[in-house]
């Protein structure tokens, strides 16, 4: 991985979770501060991935969290270990990408997937759209019904991959196809309330990262807190499209509540990496030390479509990209001050939500009220 | 109630707009058509429909400090009580406004119980108190106006929800769109779970719309830029049209008396309101192109008047377009099509008025088709309708078959291809034998050029072995000539290829027989100029640029060589002429004397110098410039195959003189040329024998052969004969019961087979599987 970050700034935002016990980001909070916390990894709640052998696992996760380009994967070796990836300290998402080779036996008895499952967020289970995937299917069945019944809380998502070398009719065609053998077997398993989301997906475009964002904003209990101050921020601004990316992985784990689009969302993924790579040459100190996204990270782009974007650090992790018209960005001040309760917003929704994991009493709502009032009171005429 | 609205004919007005003073997310207008309101992030009235022109009625954003409540995403007007408007907030709060609230704020009640912003709200189209929402948390909540809070939710399964929308002719039923793709419907009373489900895009769909007429006839559009249309009413649901479009499809609204008209607009890149008629998906049947940024709102202006149409944007402007100042794409369509069948056919459609009688139809293709007669296409007059339903549209297609044998049919590539010998002899040889070829094909162009190829490059070393008769019998001479020829004013460039050959052939009668040359040649030289060899002497036919450079080189350079007389030729000047050349010789002229205006040359001084034409201490090399202009020529001409043939042939003579790209472009298009005639054996010949890297790593790719066991008919995994389920061998001989070891054939519909001469003879007796599976096996 090419992006170093520096040391834990003193105000890192753990994300606070919606299961109720055991596994709560206050707790990894505490674990920054505790550095003999007996068992820290159990603690975060995981993101699982499952299929069958080369359905294309260990390529997501290598292009999603590793830059991996998506040709280079064609040479990854088969994987034949469970694979635990620890992202956190690099993402602002605290998950594990459990990498579970195809061909391990799930009900093996030595294998303990009670205590996989109790701590699992959610679970992917990736199905190769050009192949043959009854097996799959059945496969995915097994699966997701033993942890439902482990852990009825857990996300289903269900990554209908390698769909490049499908038509456009034909990927429709599959995922109906799909869709409709896989809740048949659930509602013969008489299993109706568990859910199952289906993704096209693939490494080639950015479907991939489209899917995974979906599925780390379901885990993020603050999205709607994020979206309505993304909402108001773009409207007060005069933007036409924001996003809050993760900046290692250019996942997004908000936007504001217009429709994205792809291009757009490419765009501003290029954007990431631009900057990344030229504040990466430049952008450190000359002993090498230093990081190459830090709080003076910023970045315009004017292209010549009379379109701006418009990058900005928020937290450490965390990167506001914008969309906006050459037009509303000649009121820049307007924008940066916006962007400055913004963030101030946003930090403290982090710390909301720290808080109440630690207390545990105060609702979810609370935050999304306090920060509304909060930012509304400096709203400005646009 | 329908009668009482039908007053379209009382609505009247034209195209017009108003400046709004912030961007527009949506627009609704009240039951009858006389008021519009217009609802965006930062703004929020209401418009009069005047004649000409809008007027501002109401502003409903009113308070010191205006709230989020009224930041809208969306707004409907209620079609049954025209004082009540709803509203989906940014925040996910559902607000309802009375128009009839005596005081300044008209906001009536307020529901937050959605955490994330609201997409939609939709009245029941007869129910008074009844509005749904639907969120982008996923649910969809169902209001009773009279009631505080929601009465019921309906979960999406935490996608969010683009779009709902009561279904007009069934009281209960509601559709909603999600961002996942799917459309769910929805019964009213049942909240726990959606009566019926289906996939309809790739990507969110964000919007949909009930036929005003058609019960169960749903259009949805996505961002997958397509809209559909579904037919709901039958048990499987069903897409009965689908339009593509150029954009994603952002919002999507049947034309009101017209069963198969939609409008859309789109959400990105384009500015336009298209309406299309879904049986006719390709061209938009009307466009409105009078918005600068994105159109986020449409609506019909009255429910029963197509004539209408109200558009909110993002350029902060309300418009009102008029159907009769519509612009018609179709006005402005090409509607004129041609293309190129594999074996020279001609397809051609075009508007019918222009082809009108099969007659006029001779006359264009008389044009286009200069040269003799005998390489007239047939035309025959295939459809002469299409497209009934347009009538102004309507065209015609006409298929131009190519004659068998004429010019334009490809019959000598598939033989020559056929023929050719690429490897496996001496160079010489192989020359030999592609000289043959060619002639035999009648086309002595290339055959004079494999010979010349022959004799340049074979080793000096047995030149007697070479040129001994058989090469006169061939007809071809090495012979050097020069001679001299005048000006002839003839336009070459009028002259086609069939034309150019047919010189060749005089000209090589000519050269047969120079001492008493007396026909006329219809070779233009435009200046005197040498013939330095056979080479030269084609390339000089073809083109007049080409013909100054290549033809000054020699000249220079030969007279300065002591060429020694090949004494075999000395003795044979004039061979006998092929059989074949000899009616051929007048025809050609005859033709050339219509078609090019030649006259006979005064002074055709025909100098001939019977040469050997190389000499041991001149090097091959020396003709490799002359050999890769003759290539690019051909190559150029379209004849790839026999710059693909030579370049193989020729091997290491020739390879390093051209650059490795266009080599690789030569073998790729030959390669392309015989996979579409079908040539596989070629096409892998070719592939083998090319020094191309990525031409020959065409071979390596997807070397995988998947084959089923005989016995259980499973797939066998690749771990050589033994099926590892069954462990038996698999590739067992049907017929003689033993393994196979060389060339294995099997039907694919039952997985048995065997030798392949075994296979033959069976089926030639039986159409059945030798197995005695009962499978009747089919081999291609």
């Amino acid at each position: 991985m090419s992006i170093q970050y520096e040391a834990p700034l003193a105000d890192s935002f753990g994300v606070a979770d919606s299961f109720p016990k055991d596994f709560g980001y206050g707790e990894e909070e505490e674990e920054e501060d505790i550095e003999d916390n007996p068992t820290p990894s159990d603690s975060k709640p995981r993101i699982l991935l499952m299929g069958l052998r080369r359905s294309g696992k260990s390529s997501i996760q290598k292009v999603v969290f590793h830059k991996m380009s998506p040709n280079e994967t064609l040479f990854l070796e088969s994987t034949n270990k469970i694979y635990k990836d620890d992202i956190s300290s690099s993402s602002f998402v605290n998950f594990q990408i459990w990498d579970f080779p195809g061909q391990v036996d799930f009900f093996d008895p030595t294998f303990d997937y009670e205590m996989i499952f109790r701590g699992t967020g959610a679970l992917i289970f990736v199905i190769d759209a050009q192949d043959d995937y009854v097996e799959a299917l059945g496969r995915l069945h097994l699966t997701v019904s033993r942890a439902y019944r482990v852990n009825p809380e857990i996300n289903f998502e269900v990554f209908i991959h390698k769909v490049d070398g499908l038509s456009d009719d034909h990927k429709i065609e599959t995922q109906r196809d799909i869709h409709q053998r896989a809740n048949d077997d659930l509602a013969d398993a008489s299993l109706e309330k568990l859910h199952l989301s289906f993704y096209l997906t693939s490494i080639y475009d950015h479907s991939i990262f489209e899917a995974f964002s979906k599925v780390v904003q379901k885990l993020l209990p603050q999205l709607p807190t994020l979206e309505n101050l993304l909402n108001i921020f773009i409207s007060n601004s005069g933007i036409e499209k924001a996003f809050l990316f993760d900046v290692v992985s250019k996942i997004y784990i908000a936007t504001d509540s217009s429709p994205v689009d792809m291009q757009s969302y490419e765009l501003c993924c290029d954007m990431i990496d631009v900057v990344i790579d030229v504040s990466c040459i430049y952008g450190l100190k000359e002993d090498g030390t230093g990081s190459a996204y830090d709080k003076e990270s910023m970045a315009i782009i004017r292209l010549n479509n009379t379109t701006v974007l418009y990058l900005k650090e928020v937290t450490k992790f965390l990167a506001l990209v914008c969309i906006l018209r050459e037009e509303s960005f000649e009121r820049k001040g307007l924008i940066d001050y916006n962007f400055h309760c913004f963030r101030k917003a946003i930090h403290e929704v982090f710390e909301v939500g720290v808080s109440t994991s630690r207390t545990s009493t105060q609702p979810a709502g609370t935050p999304l009220m306090k920060t509304v009032a909060l930012n509304g009171t400096p709203r400005s005429t646009v | 109630m329908e009668k009482m609205t039908r007053v379209s004919s009382t609505i009247s007005g034209c195209t017009m707009f108003c400046h709004l003073d912030a961007p527009a997310n949506a627009i609704s207008v009240c039951r009858d058509a006389t008021q519009v309101v217009v609802a965006g992030r930062n703004i929020f009235k209401i418009y009069g429909l005047e004649e000409d022109a809008f007027v501002e009625r109401l502003n409903l954003r009113v308070g010191r400090k205006p709230s989020l409540n009224f930041s809208c995403a969306d707004v409907m007007w209620h079609q049954m009580e025209e004082n009540l408007l709803a509203t989906a907030a940014t925040n996910g709060a559902v607000v309802t406004w009375n128009l009839a609230r005596p005081c300044r704020n008209k906001q009536e009640q307020l529901f937050t119980e959605h955490k994330r912003t609201v997409n939609k709200v939709c009245f029941h189209p007869t129910e008074v108190n009844m509005l749904l929402s639907g969120s982008q948390d996923g649910f969809m909540k169902c209001f009773d106006l009279r009631k505080k809070e929601s009465v019921s939710t309906f979960s999406g399964q935490s996608e969010s929800v683009r779009d709902v929308q009561f279904s007009i002719k069934d009281y209960f039923t509601f559709a909603a769109s999600f961002e996942n793709g799917n459309v769910q419907l929805w019964d009213i009373r049942r909240p726990d779970r959606y009566e019926r489900m289906f996939t309809a895009h790739t990507g969110p769909v964000f919007c949909c719309d009930w036929h005003p007429d058609d019960r169960g006839w749903l259009a949805t559009g996505g961002r997958d830029k397509m809209v559909k249309v579904w037919d709901m009413s039958t048990n499987r649901v069903k897409e009965i049209y689908c339009v593509q479009t150029i954009a994603s499809v952002a919002r999507v609204k049947w034309r009101p008396e017209r069963r198969y008209h939609l409008a859309t607009c789109s959400m990105m890149v384009d500015h336009n309101i298209y309406v299309w008629d879904v049986r006719r998906p390709f061209i938009p049947f009307a466009t409105f192109e009078e918005h600068r940024d994105v159109t986020t709102g449409i609506v019909w202006r009255h429910q029963h008047d197509p004539y209408f149409l109200l558009s909110g944007s993002k350029d902060s402007t309300l418009y009102q377009h008029m159907f009769k100042d519509a612009s018609r794409p179709v006005d402005r369509a090409n509607p004129e099509g041609l293309c190129f069948g594999l074996l020279g056919d001609l397809a051609f459609a075009a508007k019918e008025s222009l082809m009108s009688a099969p007659q006029s139809v001779g006359d264009v293709g008389r044009k286009t088709y200069p040269g003799g007669d005998r390489r007239y296409p047939i035309f025959f007059f295939k459809k002469p309708d299409v497209t009934e339903q347009f009538a102004q549209v309507s065209s015609a297609l006409s298929v131009f078959e190519s004659e068998a044998g004429s010019g334009v049919g490809m019959d000598w590539f598939i033989n020559t291809a056929q023929s050719y010998l690429l490897s496996g002899k001496p160079f010489v040889e192989l020359c030999e034998h592609n000289a043959q070829v060619a002639k035999r094909l009648n086309r002595p162009q290339e055959s004079t050029t494999w010979t010349m190829l022959r004799i340049m490059f074979s080793e000096p070393a047995n030149p007697s072995l070479s040129s001994n008769h058989n090469l006169n019998k061939s007809g071809n001479l090495p012979l050097v000539n020069s001679f001299s020829m005048k000006e002839m004013s003839a336009a070459l460039n009028e002259r086609n290829k069939e034309n150019r050959q047919d010189n060749l052939h005089s000209l090589e009668t000519n050269l047969n027989n120079n001492d008493e040359n007396e026909e006329t040649e219809g070779s233009e030289g435009q200046a005197e100029y040498l013939f330095g060899d056979a080479e030269l002497d084609d390339d000089d036919l073809y083109s007049m640029e080409h013909e100054n450079q290549a033809a000054e080189e020699p000249e220079y350079l030969l007279p300065q060589e002591a060429f020694p007389l090949r004494h075999e030729i000395m003795d044979h000047p004039s061979a006998p002429e092929p059989v074949q050349e000899k009616p051929e010789s007048p025809h050609v002229s005859g033709s050339e004397a219509e078609s090019t205006c030649l006259t006979p040359m005064e002074s055709f001084s025909l100098i001939s110098v019977s040469q050997l034409l190389f000499s041991p201490h001149l090097p091959p090399k020396f003709f490799c410039p002359i050999v890769k202009e003759m290539l690019c020529y051909y190559a150029e001409q379209g004849d790839v195959q026999m710059a693909v043939s030579v370049l193989i042939v020729l091997g290491d003579r020739i390879r390093k003189e051209i650059d490795e790209l266009t080599q690789e472009h030569w073998y790729m298009s030959y390669i392309d040329l015989l996979q579409r005639f079908e040539l596989w054996n070629v096409s892998n010949e070719v592939i083998k024998l090319s020094t191309c890297g990525p031409i020959m790593c065409l071979n390596q790719a997807s070397t995988t052969l998947h084959i089923n066991c005989s016995n259980c008919k499973r797939p066998m995994s690749n771990r050589g004969w033994i099926c590892d389920r069954c462990h038996q061998c698999a590739s067992v001989c049907a017929v003689c019961h033993h393994v196979v070891k060389g060339l294995f054939v099997w039907c694919q519909g039952c997985s048995h087979g065997g030798h392949l001469e075994h296979m033959m003879e069976w089926l030639k007796q039986s159409r059945h599987c030798p197995a005695g599976c009962g499978h009747l096996c089919e081999y291609t």
